[in-house]
């Protein structure tokens, strides 16, 4: 065994895993009607590299497989085969054994059998011959367009008599997705009065090159001869190179003071390797392809190659993720040093050593730090299109699969932890949720179902949701079951909000038959103990023949959290900032008993429940404090608003979460813990579960049998 | 069951020798990571009694148990001499409240003697039994509890493992 080969090996297999998800998400897209040539070309790329690797490593049943594929999309590419729904369909088919190639090879199943793949593919190529040319207005785009498109340049017509000595103008247009990596290119000419204006736009180019913006080139056209210069005028015209991380408002802010009569353009640079195009082409050359497309390409790739090239792309490295998680711990100590620091010298002190500066500098580097893990969350919604269609054939219904906000960052140890509960999320959509096409048509629905799956950010959390539009949760079955597993009590009283919930209680499942898809009474539990284990809760909503919808509510980084230091019973506790409504000194007599155990706050003539944390955790029963000489804390929960009685409020400030699991294990009612200033470690409260559950005790209760 | 102690037959190793409710116990050297002060750990909610809380250990979150109540043993009283053993097990790191640390003992697996099978709740969390021999004793190291060491697996105490699984 050759151990680099098999390094090179990994990475082509985790390259084969990108291409995969790139070509999924092409085939999705094109399978939703967009056949553009963009999109085609994306499908197109990702299986060439898969199969070019392929052969590379002697995948010989990957390479065939791949290259019949390869075959097919190249004459979609072209136009000679028209993307019909037909067609698209079969490449999804495709793309499904291609998948099953990639694992097999990688030694994770046996070599799939691709024969009826392999063989609808061939008909398709076959059958190219006959099928209908492709009408001109199926394809917007005039061939050659396309093309030109796929390969990432915009045609620019006279570039040579440009007066631009680097050959180079920037073009303003307007694509879809650019992407926001790729580079800027600015164009500057000051008004001539510029200087006369105390506008010196020396200043301006000195901020944008502060931001990283390079001065690419000077156009002195305008600049008269010696006789009639005046030196107070400013002639010149600059172009600059900005990188793509910066943000446009701050390009923009940077000409803030600029005579209103200059001239200023900035735009994005295309953001297409060109060097790819150009690798490309030879196996574009395929028989059947229109020759003059592939004439017309280089012509223009050589035009404009240089100055794409000059623009530098975004570039991207692969790095160690133990690398970045030890980069993230190291910076999260270095947060809490700065913060003992903070703690221990007094503001005069602080501002003499350029403490605040340094922590600013500090948070900076966590945010980016922070950023550099923040993935979009398409990385775990890839694998679902995939499942519809295997649990689809599976079960005889019909699904289709929306989804929504798959762009939403969020950070990667997040992403790693959702994919199970997701599966299990859509399983349960499926099996239990989707009626059959039957059925469907019987309760006068679509016999296609459908499966909404979105993510969206709202403040520190993300709300990831599995929504169906199937026959919603039968609350007398449930009710009945959990009787039968002894779950509740015969007699037991449920709002249909608490029936609901007990799909999530362990050991429940209502599925006559075990089958293998849900139904083996595990699912919702898991998914909801993998939830709360990463902060995060389960919300069900239920309509009984419209459908069910699940939602993950889940914090949107694992790192860093803005709190409210507490101090209870002579113990701290970190409360997030995201729960907190108001804090309120009760007057006497604000807090009233209802019942010996149970205390209500009035507030602004509403009534709300209290919960005394030391109650909650069972701190210090011997040493009660009246309402007066406590703090109540409004929090926002799942439960409504409720009160938290406390002893003070000691700070505000951002903690680094450690995970309690890391070396212990998750406990409810807690997100983890942090180290404070003084090197003492605070609890993090996590509001929901201690609420969601504060009608039990959470004191010891031993060894659980 | 194979004891783990006597695979490899004479190999020389060495133990940390501790005191615990007036019994000497011992563990072995290389799960050890450091020997710290007694500090009151932050309690934690919702953990059996023999879980004293969660402490700093340079930046790192870690759990102090207190062993003694684990093993069944009356809680240990804390005094100037009481401390932690912060150890690792199995990826993840843990501080145990002992007495007071004895010794680092040099034994020869052959010394060891299995554990009698008497009748105990948790099989394999003493593996063995290590006679001391004199010389390998400080000087002032009056000794009441006799020569004889219990030697522990803290792996087998499972102080990591979830307790909600009936929950």
């Amino acid at each position: 065994m050759n151990p680099d080969l098999d390094e090179i090996q990994a990475i082509f297999f985790e390259e084969c895993a990108e291409g995969l998800a790139a070509a999924e998400q092409g085939l999705s897209a094109m399978a939703a009607g967009d056949v553009s040539a963009n999109t085609i070309a994306g499908v197109f790329r990702a299986v060439h590299s898969i199969k070019g690797g392929s052969g590379a490593f002697g995948h010989a049943a990957l390479l065939a497989f791949s290259h019949r594929f390869e075959n097919v999309l190249d004459e979609v590419r072209a136009g000679a085969i028209a993307p019909t729904p037909e067609v698209t369909r079969t490449m999804l088919a495709a793309f499904d054994v291609l998948a099953d190639h990639v694992a097999a090879a990688q030694g994770h199943s046996a070599t799939p059998d691709d024969a009826k793949a392999s063989s609808e593919l061939q008909l398709i190529l076959d059958g190219k011959g006959t099928a209908p040319a492709v009408p001109a207005d199926d394809v917007p785009a005039a061939p050659a367009a396309p093309a030109a498109d796929e390969m990432g340049f915009v045609p620019i017509p006279a570039v040579i008599d440009d007066l631009d000595p680097f050959g180079f103008e920037p073009v303003a247009i307007e694509l879809e997705d650019l992407d926001p990596a790729a580079g800027w290119t600015i164009r500057f000419r000051p008004s001539r009065a510029a200087m006369a204006n105390g506008a010196e736009p020396f200043l301006v180019i000195r901020e944008l090159e502060e931001l990283g913006a390079t001065v690419e080139a000077v156009d002195y056209d305008a600049l008269p001869g010696l006789r009639d210069l005046d030196p107070e005028e400013a002639y010149f015209e600059y172009r600059l190179a900005a990188p793509g991380t910066v943000e446009e408002s701050t390009i923009v802010e940077c000409f803030d003071f600029v005579a209103p009569d200059s001239v200023i353009e900035i735009a994005r640079v295309i953001d297409e390797v060109a060097p790819v195009a150009i690798e490309e082409l030879p196996s574009a050359v395929v028989p059947g392809a229109p020759e003059p497309i592939l004439a017309a390409v280089p012509a223009k790739a050589k035009a404009d190659t240089p100055e794409v090239r000059g623009e530098a792309p975004a570039q991207t490295i692969r790095v160690d993720l133990t690398k970045l998680d030890l980069l993230l711990n190291l910076v999260g100590e270095l947060v809490i040093r700065g913060s003992i620091l903070a703690d221990r010298l007094s503001p005069a002190d602080q501002e003499r050593v350029e403490l605040p500066e340094l922590s600013r500098l500090t948070r900076d580097v966590q945010d980016t730090v922070m950023s550099l893990r923040a993935q979009p969350i398409r990385q775990a919604f890839s694998r679902v299109p995939r499942m519809l269609r295997d649990l689809a054939a599976e079960t005889h219904k019909q699904v289709t699969l929306v989804t929504v906000g798959e762009h939403t960052e969020v950070d990667k140890g997040v992403i790693e932890k959702i994919g199970d509960p997701l599966t299990h999320m859509i399983r349960n959509a499926v099996d239990h949720g989707i009626e059959s096409p039957a059925e469907r048509v019987a309760a006068g629905k679509a016999a296609e179902g459908t499966i909404r799956l979105s993510a969206e950010q709202e403040g520190a959390r993300i709300f990831v949701r599995v929504s169906d539009d199937g026959r919603g949760i039968d609350r007398e079955r449930v009710y009945a079951k959990a009787v039968e597993k002894n779950i509740i009590a015969p007699d037991a009283l449920l709002t249909d909000e608490e029936i609901d919930q007990l799909i999530c209680a362990p050991g429940f499942s209502t599925a006559e038959t075990v089958s293998n898809i849900s139904g083996r009474g595990v699912g919702m539990d898991v998914v909801r103990s993998n939830v709360e284990a990463l902060g995060g809760r389960i919300e069900i909503s239920s309509v009984p023949g419209q459908g069910t919808s699940f939602t993950m509510a889940l914090p949107l980084t694992l790192a860093i959290l803005d709190g409210m230091i507490l101090r209870c019973a002579g113990q701290r506790f970190v409360l997030p900032l995201a729960n907190v409504v108001e804090a309120v000194r009760p007057d006497p007599g604000q807090v009233k008993p209802m019942s010996p155990t149970t205390e209500v706050i009035e507030i602004r003539g509403a009534y709300l429940p209290v919960r005394r944390l030391s109650d909650l955790f069972g701190l210090a029963a011997n040493d009660r404090r009246s309402p007066e000489e406590s703090l109540v804390i409004i929090v926002d929960s799942e439960a409504g608003n409720v009160g938290l009685m406390v002893d003070t409020i000691e700070d505000r400030r951002e903690v680094v979460v450690k995970s309690l699991d890391e070396n212990f294990r998750p406990i409810r009612g807690l997100g983890g813990a942090t180290v404070l200033g003084d090197g003492s470690i605070a609890l993090i409260l996590d509001v929901d579960a201690l609420l969601a559950t504060s009608h039990h005790s959470f004191t010891a209760k031993g060894v659980a049998a | 069951m194979t004891n783990p102690v006597q695979m490899i037959a004479d190999a020389e190793r060495k133990i940390v020798t501790f005191s615990l409710g007036g019994q000497l116990f011992g563990i072995d050297m290389t799960g050890l990571i450091e020997i710290r002060e007694w500090e009151e750990p932050t309690p934690l909610p919702s953990v059996p009694q023999f879980i004293k809380g969660v402490t700093n250990l340079r930046g790192t979150v870690v759990p102090v148990i207190g062993l003694a109540e684990r093993l069944g043993w009356p809680p240990s009283e804390l005094h100037a001499r009481s401390c932690i053993l912060v150890v690792g097990i199995g990826g993840k790191q843990a501080g145990f409240l002992v007495d007071q640390v004895a010794d680092i003992i040099p034994i020869n697996n052959s010394d060891i003697q299995p554990a009698p099978s008497v009748e105990i709740e948790e099989p394999g969390v003493i593996v063995g039994l290590v006679r001391v021999s004199g010389r390998n004793r400080r000087a002032g190291d009056v000794d009441e509890s006799g020569p004889m060491v219990l030697l522990l697996d803290l792996e087998a105490l499972h102080v990591h493992r979830p307790l909600d699984l009936a929950a």
